[in-house]
């Protein structure tokens, strides 16, 4: 009866060995062109500017897997950055509340966008592209200049390695782990189901407008540790420091192979999504492209990218002759 | 035995259809009780009222003497109720165990999942149906892969594992085999005996004589009454359903003009995944309705013919032409329009204006140079259109969403007949429409005929089959079980003739 009905596109999705394989392929052509790839000092700094890109695309993850889309985690990122570096103001003995406004502040950001998009039921792309300028505007309003300093200690900490392995590479690590958990927690699997299927949850009785609230606030959470791993990485504050990693964190979803429908993929896709967009980054500029061209080339390199990783979603759906 | 269930006076209306106008059922615990009716009497939102998937606009829902208030699924829950619904609740990407106990999964402490108890009541739930998987039960599965029986059966899995005290199944035999309905059966006998009130909706009148105790009918969203089956032959159930309405006099029609000239559209051994070796002819002049149970392949056909569907085998020729049955563009290009069932999804741009709307397939028709649209032609034929459909409009500039139901199924079937087709297939063209635009889109299907054109009209109303055809196939399971000519064309045959088709039986 639906044979129209099932020519719809699906969700862009790729399999999980096209994610391994472009990670495998940005690192062999990384290492050819930087030189000394493999060095210590080159895999801490390499690691220390992937993080803030992995967190929020594990946060992008779960709320495009409840069948969403948060375009203002970059600005919460932002938010959180400036708000936790007024605080610190260069004192190591405030750092527990400054680590503290950041989170709180992502959490509140992530609780608005899922009340604007679950009870007001606005649509997530433009409710949260509205909520990405009141995030930015506050935080123009909390620091309208670059400043603010991280105290020393921090930044050392974070570019220092414990037993050989890199302290970012442990946060990495640390962020998957964190996925691993809540892939246990029930709310990620109602998660899964209202993203899947939003209906047949509801009929299943999963509390489905709850579910979208707490996806949201859980985005949040990830984009206030990636604003914690900015302040680490960088030792100052920035109040467009996010800006450049909201649509990342969707390339690096799709790339890791969530579909962008919704209900299938995973974090684990999206961190090697995310580590590849830094490779691409930083390949441009080893490559000695020009500094005019190089936002051009990284664009098309991630572009081609995401077609690759269309491919066999395109075969998938051909239709019935 | 005292009353465990007991419904009064529930009335929903969707849009301008009036789904259910006062329906009662009351009913006692252990008993298996049917809910009967033809087709759009109500019956499914009955079941979804007490599900909480439907909120009623009124009426009142008692459970143990006791007023509920079942607002949405989780109330029909804490009240005991589980439901298996038509449109099945399975999450295709959600393995078998985790659809099994969703919603209400078993965990430890802080919300965290403990799989092996979700695990054994999964296993618990589905153990009773391991015949129907071969054995092996796919508890680690994706739902979504497997066979719609097998889903049917996990959805049936899953409203048992909540050990409902008032079980409803909608058309839950509907994609199940005969054993799998034996084993389903047994259980529902089970649960009788425990004291459960299982509310069994079929269109099959075999298995609600073979398994309920009593039924209560519907007819237009209202309660007829309520009987014993034991006491109540199938014949006397039919006329329940159906009413001693008086049937329309004036269809004494006359055999179709099978004259020279009329066009021929003679379909031979069609076959589809969902199409069982169709074969028919019909010719110019003549109204061919589709009949029998909804969804066993009417509409499939439908898009058969208009080349939306793979076909695997047969042919149809137009005047001795084989069809192109491989692309819609084709088949309109051959002179075949589709009205479709779906109309917001498949048969216009809701948003768009309706002279647009109205213009678009036939635009090749006016266009200058093959790309040029002169906006005068399509203002004066669009014009045109909503005069002789009598299409109630403010400006033909409005978008088509501001129109009723039943005008903008009009625009649908007067964007093809400016394309003026020679075979114009409908697709439950009526649904959702009030009673009044219904009359004048049968004016606009008889019309259609008179001009010469060869009509295919599938619908889910005996009553509109009844009246607008001069034959009706009546299909199951995706073949012609039997053909209805002129005389026999009646309502009471055509409902009568769809139930009695048990699985396996044909004619």
């Amino acid at each position: 009866m639906n044979v129209l009905r099932e020519i719809r596109l699906p969700g862009v999705q790729l399999s999980g060995t096209a994610t391994v394989a472009m990670l495998v392929a940005a690192v062999v052509v990384n290492s050819a062109l930087q030189p000394n790839f493999w060095s210590a000092y080159a895999l801490t700094s390499n690691f220390a500017t992937f993080v803030p890109l992995v967190a929020i695309a594990v946060g992008q993850t779960i709320v495009v897997l409840s069948g969403g889309i948060d375009l203002s985690l970059g600005a919460q990122v932002t938010l959180s950055a400036v708000a936790a570096v007024q605080l610190l103001d260069g004192r190591l003995d405030r750092l527990p509340l400054a680590v503290a406004a950041a989170l709180g502040v992502g959490l509140a950001c992530g609780a608005l966008n899922g009340l604007v998009v679950a009870l007001l039921r606005l649509q997530p792309i433009v409710a949260t592209f509205a909520t990405s300028f009141v995030f930015s505007g506050l935080a123009l309003v909390v620091l309208p200049t670059p400043g603010g300093s991280v105290p020393i200690e921090v930044t050392t900490v974070y570019r220092d390695a414990v037993l050989g392995v890199p302290v970012a590479l442990l946060a990495i690590l640390g962020l998957a782990l964190l996925w691993w958990v809540l892939r246990r927690h029930r709310v990620l699997r109602h998660v899964y189901a209202v993203g899947g299927d939003p209906e047949a949850a509801y009929a299943s009785l999963v509390p489905v407008a709850r579910t979208r609230v707490l996806a949201y606030v859980l985005g949040g959470l990830f984009a206030a540790l990636a604003a914690l791993a900015v302040l680490a990485n960088t030792g100052s504050g920035d109040p467009f420091v996010g800006n450049e990693l909201t649509l990342a964190s969707v390339a690096a979803v799709v790339l890791g192979g969530t579909a962008l429908a919704g209900g299938r993929g995973g974090a684990g896709g999206s961190i090697l999504g995310a580590i590849v967009l830094a490779l691409v980054t930083n390949i441009v500029f080893f490559a000695d492209v020009p500094t005019t061209y190089r936002q051009l080339v990284n664009g098309a390199v991630i572009i081609l990218a995401l077609a690759l990783a269309g491919i066999p979603a395109l075969q998938k759906r051909r239709p019935a002759a | 035995m005292s009353t465990l269930l007991e419904m009064t006076g529930v009335r929903k209306r969707y849009g301008g259809v009036q789904a259910l106008d006062g329906a009662d059922l009351t009913a006692v615990g252990g008993e298996v009780h049917a809910l009967l009716g033809p087709n759009g009497s109500g019956k499914s939102t009955l079941d979804k009222t007490l599900a909480g998937t439907v909120v009623p606009d009124s009426g009142e829902i008692r459970i143990d003497g006791e007023a509920a208030r079942i607002g949405g699924p989780r109330d029909a829950h804490a009240l005991g109720v589980a439901a298996v619904h038509q449109q099945l609740s399975i999450v295709g990407d959600l393995t078998v165990t985790q659809n099994v106990v969703l919603g209400l999964e078993p965990v430890r402490r802080w919300g965290f999942l403990d799989h092996r108890a979700a695990r054994d009541r999964a296993a618990a739930a589905l153990e009773r149906f391991a015949a129907a998987f071969s054995g092996r039960l796919p508890l680690d599965r994706p739902a979504g892969t497997l066979g719609p029986g097998e889903q049917q059966i996990v959805e049936v899995a899953k409203a048992l594992a909540r050990e409902p005290r008032v079980l409803v199944l909608d058309e839950a035999t509907a994609s199940l085999h005969k054993e799998q309905v034996e084993v389903l059966f047994e259980v529902v006998r089970e649960l009788r005996a425990a004291g459960v009130l299982v509310l069994f909706t079929s269109h099959r009148l075999d298995e609600v004589f073979a398994l309920c105790d009593r039924a209560t009918v519907l007819r237009n969203g209202r309660t007829v009454g309520t009987v014993e089956l034991a006491a109540t032959g199938e014949d006397e159930l039919v006329r329940l359903m159906v009413g001693d309405l008086p049937h329309p006099a004036d269809l004494a029609v006359a055999p179709p003009p099978a004259g020279a000239g009329a066009a021929v559209l003679e379909v031979r051994g069609l076959t589809t995944d969902r199409l069982r070796d169709v074969s028919f002819t019909v010719r110019g002049g003549e109204v061919l309705g589709l009949g029998g149970l909804q969804g066993q392949g009417q509409s499939e056909l439908l898009l058969a013919l208009f080349g939306a569907a793979r076909i695997t085998a047969g042919e149809a020729l137009l005047d001795g032409e084989p069809l192109p049955l491989t692309s819609p563009a084709r088949a309109a290009r051959a002179g075949i329009a589709l009205v479709p069932g779906d109309r917001g999804r498949q048969g216009m741009f809701a948003s768009r204006p309706i002279q647009e709307n109205l213009s678009l397939a036939s635009m090749h028709r006016r266009a200058l140079g093959r790309f040029a649209l002169r906006a005068s032609s399509e203002r004066r034929a669009a014009r045109t259109m909503v005069d002789r459909l009598q299409i109630k409009l403010g400006s033909p500039a409005d978008p088509v969403s501001t129109l009723s139901g039943g005008n903008q199924q009009k625009v649908v079937i007067g964007k093809w007949l400016l394309d003026q087709p020679r075979v114009v297939l409908l697709d439950d063209p009526t649904k959702g429409v009030d009673v009044g635009a219904k009359e004048e889109i049968y004016a606009i299907v008889r019309a259609l005929a008179d001009d010469g054109a060869i009509v295919v009209l599938n619908s889910s109303d005996n009553r509109e089959l009844a009246e607008l055809s001069d034959r009706v196939l009546v299909l199951f399971e995706g073949a012609v079980a039997e053909e209805l000519a002129a005389a026999a064309v009646t309502e009471n045959r055509l409902v009568s003739s769809a139930l009695r088709l048990a699985p396996g039986e044909s004619l």
